[in-house]
């Protein structure tokens, strides 16, 4: 009997003590989840649409932003520019990244479902023109030059058609394929017109194989983001050529420099970042916040990210946008978990 | 003499060409049988050095990568947060698909009667398990992600995972009841038990080691799917989940995202989630494996 009893008393506290652990574990499992986010109040998910292009910096911002506020989630989904409008002008995003401005058509849409939005400026992409390191005769390049190279039923197709000292081998063309921002933006500002190109160039929607093409090919010429260019130009034969500016006319490699003050020209373009404005109506300290964030930090995370950042201008235009924002929905700027610096 | 028959009977044929023909033949064979497994070594070769050189040259520790979530910058990204999210998944679709293709099973075995409408089922069953995976993906995105507007959360990703195995753990349930010898049946009967009875107390205890033989099988293969989860759209979150409401992204589709980075960062940390997978995987291949092995003989 006592035996018995002691075994059962035994047993009895292994199981209290099995609970009391198991309790433990589960308090601190619980305090792991919420932890963190307890002393500002910002919660809830900020969904973000849009250019596959921009999308690394929206991407990165919202990442230190939720280390930030743990119990935020920004879901960044890119699946390109003009994709992404289709959501964000169907309120199903907040955020919208883009590597071009809205078009006509998509004001359209964003009208028809009543989608009021403006945006902040958030960085420079270059545009990069790649020649293969072994190709000697060509120093630099115009602009007409691009355009005669480029445009639809275009003629050129030898080197020596370009400029007659040039050699009499045939140029072989690579380049991105219609479904890419970065092809509306090189075909409006080089050939006069979005979707203006010759028809019998090697297309892809990869800029890495576009880099890999005209490191493989002496004779080959291209153009693709600068970013894929940057990856690989210092293991391979590739680099970029000089592209007349249409500032004042001389040539200028897409450098950093030349690229921030504005010299590398047209063939650097602004990103954007569009915020839907019935999202902060919303949620003005979520959404505010992060548009407080973004503008904060935008300088800094879109060279993170291998871009170029925009003009101290910018990020001043940027906070008067944000403030008459939250001016429009009511909502008092010093109330922001997230303050101008 | 033999020979002289032989020469009577097969003079016209040219008896070395007939043997270099059937070298010929199995030399064939064998080559299209090695086939396969010479693809599958080069790939484990592949993903071992791409594994190898992420640990060496990019320095991916093992610890950080179990116990940290994905990142941006390559050297804070772990793999905690997918690994989570894949057993949660793993979980829910195991709830949802195993009651209902048991019962789909016994249905079919112990009780439906040879019918028109059975062999229609059954029929359509088959149809089912030949789906591509992906369409599954998108009847979860139309019905719930975007119809009932969950959004791109954990549950929906297991409902697509849970119709996707469903046949493969009614197919493999039904050949474990099938299994199972009517005298065992009728020993029940033959001692009062009523049909349920037995198919509660004897059918089932029979048939259980196949059955879940088959369901862990399915969730294998479900773990491994990436056509689905990329349809809900769970690709683009890198934290844990906590519930089945959370959005998340599992193995494969981090392991996608990774791979398509410009990074060579990104990509050792996809070959390093590769093996992590693969291991899983064959963990539970193995699992599968020593159950069926261990209830072989009985019955």
């Amino acid at each position: 009997m006592r035996n018995r009893s002691s075994d059962t008393t035994d047993r009895t506290v292994n199981r209290r003590q099995f609970l009391a652990g198991a309790g433990t574990v589960g308090a601190i499992a619980i305090a792991g989840c919420t932890g963190g986010g307890d002393g500002d109040g910002l919660a809830g998910t900020i969904d973000a649409s849009g250019s596959n292009t921009v999308a690394p910096i929206t991407s990165w911002t919202g990442e230190n932003f939720q280390n930030e506020f743990q119990d935020v989630l920004v879901d960044v989904d890119p699946q390109g520019t003009g994709a992404g409008f289709q959501e964000f002008c169907r309120a199903n995003s907040a955020v919208q990244s883009a590597s071009r401005e809205i078009t006509d058509e998509e004001i359209a849409l964003c009208e028809e479902e009543g989608v009021d939005y403006d945006f902040l400026e958030v960085g420079l992409d270059g545009l990069s023109v790649v020649k293969n390191s072994e190709n000697d005769w060509v120093d630099n390049i115009t602009l007409e030059e691009l355009q005669m190279i480029w445009e639809f039923e275009s003629d050129i197709e030898l080197w020596s058609d370009v400029r007659d000292e040039w050699p009499d081998e045939e140029m072989q063309l690579h380049a991105r394929d219609s479904a890419s921002g970065t092809f509306d933006y090189f075909t409006e500002y080089i050939n006069g017109e979005m979707g203006n190109i010759r028809d019998d160039y090697s297309a892809t929607s990869q800029t890495n194989e576009i880099m890999g093409a005209v490191a493989d090919n002496q004779y080959a010429f291209g153009w693709g983001g600068l970013g894929y260019l940057r990856e690989i130009e210092d293991d391979q034969p590739i680099e970029a050529v000089p592209v007349e500016s249409d500032v004042d006319g001389d040539f200028y490699l897409p450098e950093e420099d030349n690229i921030e003050e504005g010299l590398y020209s047209p063939l650097a373009r602004p990103l954007f970042a569009y915020f839907n404005l019935a999202s902060l109506e919303e949620e003005p300290d979520l959404i505010g916040s992060f548009a407080q964030f973004y503008i904060n930090n935008a300088q800094e995370f879109a060279r993170d990210e291998g871009f170029y950042a925009a003009p101290d201008e910018v990020t001043q235009e940027n906070q008067d946008k944000l403030d008459s924002w939250l001016e429009q929905v009511g909502f008092d700027r010093d109330d922001l978990s997230v303050q101008p610096e | 003499m033999s020979t002289d028959t032989d020469e009577g009977l097969f003079g016209d044929i040219d008896l070395g060409w007939e043997h270099t023909k059937n070298k010929l033949f199995l030399g064939l064979i064998f080559a299209a049988s090695m086939f396969g497994v010479v693809m599958l070594a080069l790939l484990l070769l592949d993903v071992a050095h791409t594994f190898y050189v992420g640990l060496t040259e990019f320095n991916i520790s093992l610890v950080q990568f179990f116990t940290v979530d994905g990142s941006r910058r390559p050297e804070l990204a772990g793999f905690r947060g997918a690994i989570i999210a894949s057993v949660m998944l793993m979980l829910f679709t195991a709830i949802l698909a195993f009651f209902i293709g048991l019962g789909t099973a016994v249905y079919l075995e112990e009780y439906a009667p040879d019918t028109r409408i059975t062999r229609l089922l059954e029929a359509n069953l088959a149809n089912l398990a030949g789906v591509p995976s992906i369409v599954y993906g998108l009847l979860a995105l139309a019905a719930l992600v975007n119809g009932i507007g969950t959004g791109p959360i954990l549950i929906a990703g297991s409902v697509a995972l849970a119709l996707l195995v469903m046949p493969i753990i009614i197919v493999s349930s039904q050949e474990a009841l099938r299994a199972v010898p009517d005298s065992v049946r009728n020993g029940s009967y033959a001692t009062g038990a009523t049909k349920w009875q037995t198919i509660k107390e004897v059918v089932l205890p029979a048939a259980m080691p196949g059955i879940l033989t088959g369901t862990i099988l399915a969730l294998a293969r479900a773990i491994g799917e990436t056509a689905p989860l990329l349809m809900v759209g769970a690709l683009f979150t890198n934290r844990m989940p906590f519930g089945p409401l959370d959005r998340f992204s599992g193995m494969p589709t981090q392991i996608y995202g990774w791979a398509a980075e410009p990074s060579q960062h990104f990509i050792h940390l996809a070959g390093v989630g590769i093996v992590v997978l693969l291991s899983i995987l064959l963990t539970m291949n193995g699992v599968a494996i020593y159950l069926r092995n261990k209830y072989e003989t009985e019955v």
